[in-house]
């Protein structure tokens, strides 16, 4: 029976050898990649620094070039006179804050334009409490005048609940209302309460979520819903029914009618 | 058996139990309709660093927010915390005491290549969490620029609209009595800052207009007792007639991709609306109605143009597709309407309204609907849209003919404000954002 020369007959040195290089290289790469998480942070207090550079190079046209004097025109029939200088004292005074007087520029009158404006890539935290996106962004909350419908607690035995929370929550609404369509304003929550009428948990729907994470618009109404509620707590609510307010789901913030849409 | 019915049993009592209690824990539902505008408050301590600029800074972006209307930046003396470090998280609890919903921390350094460096976070007072953070870079004269920069982020960031606050203001500036009156082209930025005078008033200039990168400007002046429309180069100073025509043009516009020029072109006493391609200098007729026919803008998309005419008796606003092909009515409210002017979004036109002596400035949807009057002043007229589409400047006549003034208004009516000039000012147009 023949024997199968055993591979490390050949020549032991080079396995040794390949296997220091082999397990160097990894060492070397795990360095390289990880390097990040052997920093310590300074403090840890300190935040991460999320600040995002636009652009290495400065943002604004770095010197503006100097530029004719603004009066100096290749004007088809060439000015006479030198031009008067602009004087304060022939304005009348302004009403009610200091009034900005003009000056003649004489090196750099007119600013540079910049050549671009670099999008300004931005870092946002985590918007609406991390919530994940369902599959399919939906694209507009449910219109409808409805206020109170559905079985169980959505009856009339809970319209005057439903009608106190309002009437606590809608002093700190300032809703944006500049959208161009109205019902990219419209917002969900889900808002649990303690028994003292304090928010114990709050999140946007998943629907509501999902709009605000691809349109600003949502996303600036729900975040104003959130400070609205959060800023009128606690609420005044009846303990008693406590297991019948403890949980508003949804809270529906709807602008339209502000908007006279 | 019996165990495993036991079972079965249990089983479903445990299936079903869920069903028979869900209607008892079932969620409140509400609906809020009705809010509470106000504008929000927020805090903006002046910006750590440089001391001088970090005030400077701030103070500016103050200033914006404010004059917005939608923002309500606290006074900075009663703030309790002191802003060191701005990569520190803030003491919420102290900035809630001073009613702070939102809070800017911001730092201004020098660089060692003597740049400015600035720096600035948007934190959520509530929701205890950072909001934005930018920084940028740019030498040390730029630094009111930045500012507006800043300011346009946090009302980006905040309302879901973009900002307006970097961008100028072209306008007529009036000096002199009222019968010899000096008019000049000026500029000056969105807050008033900076004006400078572009020509030198030896003739009388009119209805000056950006062009969409905000460095060319045409208008109309009275060179030769001529009314005909020039271009304006900001960066060299350099004017040139467009066109060389016999008679008078005016009321330029351009177009969206600021390669074509919308004018009026007088001939035989009629005036209408005409298109030059810029580069080949052709013009290109849209209306031929014996009317007058005037003030041409271009809608966003640059596929049509409003203007008014008085075809049908009265100064009216019409809308065409920009071949002038599907000319059509589109104003039948009281009084003239005339000036019309499309919003960079889109969805609205601006105008003026003229009911007897009263001057209005107006918006409607682009198809007549939705008509609203939305300044107060009575001796409105000249809209001119921010670039976001949210915000108006016009003209504002003194009484007894005592010049005139720059104010803004938001598209809801609210906030009317004078806009600072030195001296009287009429005309105004808004630049787009600065590139």
């Amino acid at each position: 029976m023949r024997r199968i020369a055993p591979t490390t007959a050949r020549g032991p040195r080079y396995g040794v050898v390949a296997s220091t290089l082999f397990h160097g290289m990894i060492f070397a790469a795990a360095l390289f990649t990880f390097h990040r998480n052997f920093d310590t942070p300074d403090d840890s207090h300190v935040v991460p620094v999320d600040l995002v550079t636009i652009a290495d190079v400065t943002n604004v046209a770095a010197q503006a070039p100097p530029v004719p004097e603004p009066e100096q025109m290749d004007a088809p029939p060439p000015a006479l006179e030198p031009p008067p200088e602009p004087q304060m004292q022939e304005v009348e005074p302004a009403p009610e804050a200091p009034v900005p007087d003009f000056k003649i520029a004489k090196e750099k009158p007119v600013e540079k334009p910049q050549p671009t404006r670099k999008e300004m890539a931005q870092d946002f935290n985590a918007l609406l409490n991390k919530l994940t996106a369902p599959e399919k962004p939906v694209k507009t909350a449910k219109p409808g005048s409805r206020i109170i419908q559905g079985v169980g607690t959505g009856n009339l035995m809970t319209a005057d609940l439903a009608d106190a929370l309002k009437s606590q929550i809608y002093r700190c609404w300032s809703p944006p209302t500049g959208a161009p369509d109205a019902r990219d304003l419209i917002v969900d929550y889900d808002l649990g309460l303690n028994p003292d009428g304090t928010v114990g948990g709050l999140q946007p729907t998943p629907a509501t979520a999902a709009q605000a994470a691809g349109n600003g618009y949502t996303r600036a109404a729900a975040e104003a819903a959130r400070r609205a509620i959060y800023q009128c707590q606690p609420y005044r609510l009846p303990p008693e029914r406590y297991n019948v307010w403890r949980q508003v789901n949804p809270l529906r913030f709807d602008p339209r009618q502000m908007m006279g849409q | 058996m019996k165990r495993y019915l036991v079972l079965f049993a249990a089983l479903a009592a445990l299936w079903t139990a869920p069903a028979l209690f869900t209607p008892a824990l079932a969620a409140l539902q509400v609906d809020v309709t009705q809010g509470n505008a106000q504008p929000l408050p927020i805090a903006i301590p002046d910006f750590v660093g440089d001391p001088q600029l970090g005030a400077n800074v701030a103070g500016v972006v103050r200033a914006d927010l404010e004059r917005s209307g939608l923002f309500r930046p606290l006074d900075p003396r009663g703030f309790a915390e002191r802003i060191t470090n701005i990569n520190a998280v803030p003491n919420f609890g102290s900035w809630r005491a001073v009613t702070a919903q939102g809070l800017v921390t911001g730092q201004v350094t020098q660089q060692p290549d003597g740049r400015l460096r600035v720096d600035f976070r948007l934190w959520d007072v509530y929701g205890q969490s950072q909001m934005l953070g930018l920084q940028f870079f740019t030498t040390p004269e730029n630094w009111r620029r930045i500012a507006h920069m800043v300011s346009d982020a946090i009302y980006e960031r905040i309302t879901g609209e973009k900002g307006y606050f970097d961008t100028r203001i072209v306008f007529i500036s009036e000096s002199g009595p009222a019968l010899k009156r000096v008019k000049r082209l000026a500029i000056m930025d969105e807050d008033g800052a900076n004006p400078i005078f572009l020509t030198r008033g030896d003739y009388m200039v009119l209805t000056p207009r950006f062009n969409p990168t905000a460095q060319m400007i045409a208008y109309m002046s009275y060179i030769g007792n001529k009314p005909r429309v020039y271009l304006f180069d900001i960066e060299t100073g350099k004017q040139e007639m467009l066109g060389n025509f016999p008679n008078m043009t005016f009321s330029p516009r351009f177009s969206p991709d600021g390669n074509q020029v919308a004018l009026t072109l007088e001939t035989g006493g009629n005036s209408d609306i005409y298109i030059m391609d810029l580069r080949s200098r052709a013009m290109r007729r849209l209306t031929s109605d014996p009317a007058i026919d005037t003030a041409p803008s271009w809608s966003p998309d640059g596929r049509q143009i409003s203007f008014e005419s008085d075809r049908g008796g009265s100064q009216q606003i019409y809308v065409m597709n920009v071949d002038g092909s599907g000319q059509r009515r589109i104003s039948f409210g009281q009084g003239a309407n005339g000036t019309p002017v499309w919003s960079p979004r889109g969805d609205l036109l601006a105008f003026t309204r003229r009911t007897g002596n009263v001057f209005s400035i107006g918006v409607m949807r682009t198809d007549g609907s939705g008509e609203r009057l939305i300044t107060s002043g009575g001796r409105d007229e000249g809209p001119t849209w921010a670039p976001n589409g949210r915000v108006l400047m016009y003209s504002r006549a003194l009484a007894g003919g005592g010049g005139s003034q720059i104010w803004s208004v938001d598209v809801t009516g609210r906030n009317e404000r004078r806009v600072l000039t030195p001296g009287s000012a009429s005309d105004p147009a808004w630049s787009p954002l600065i590139q």
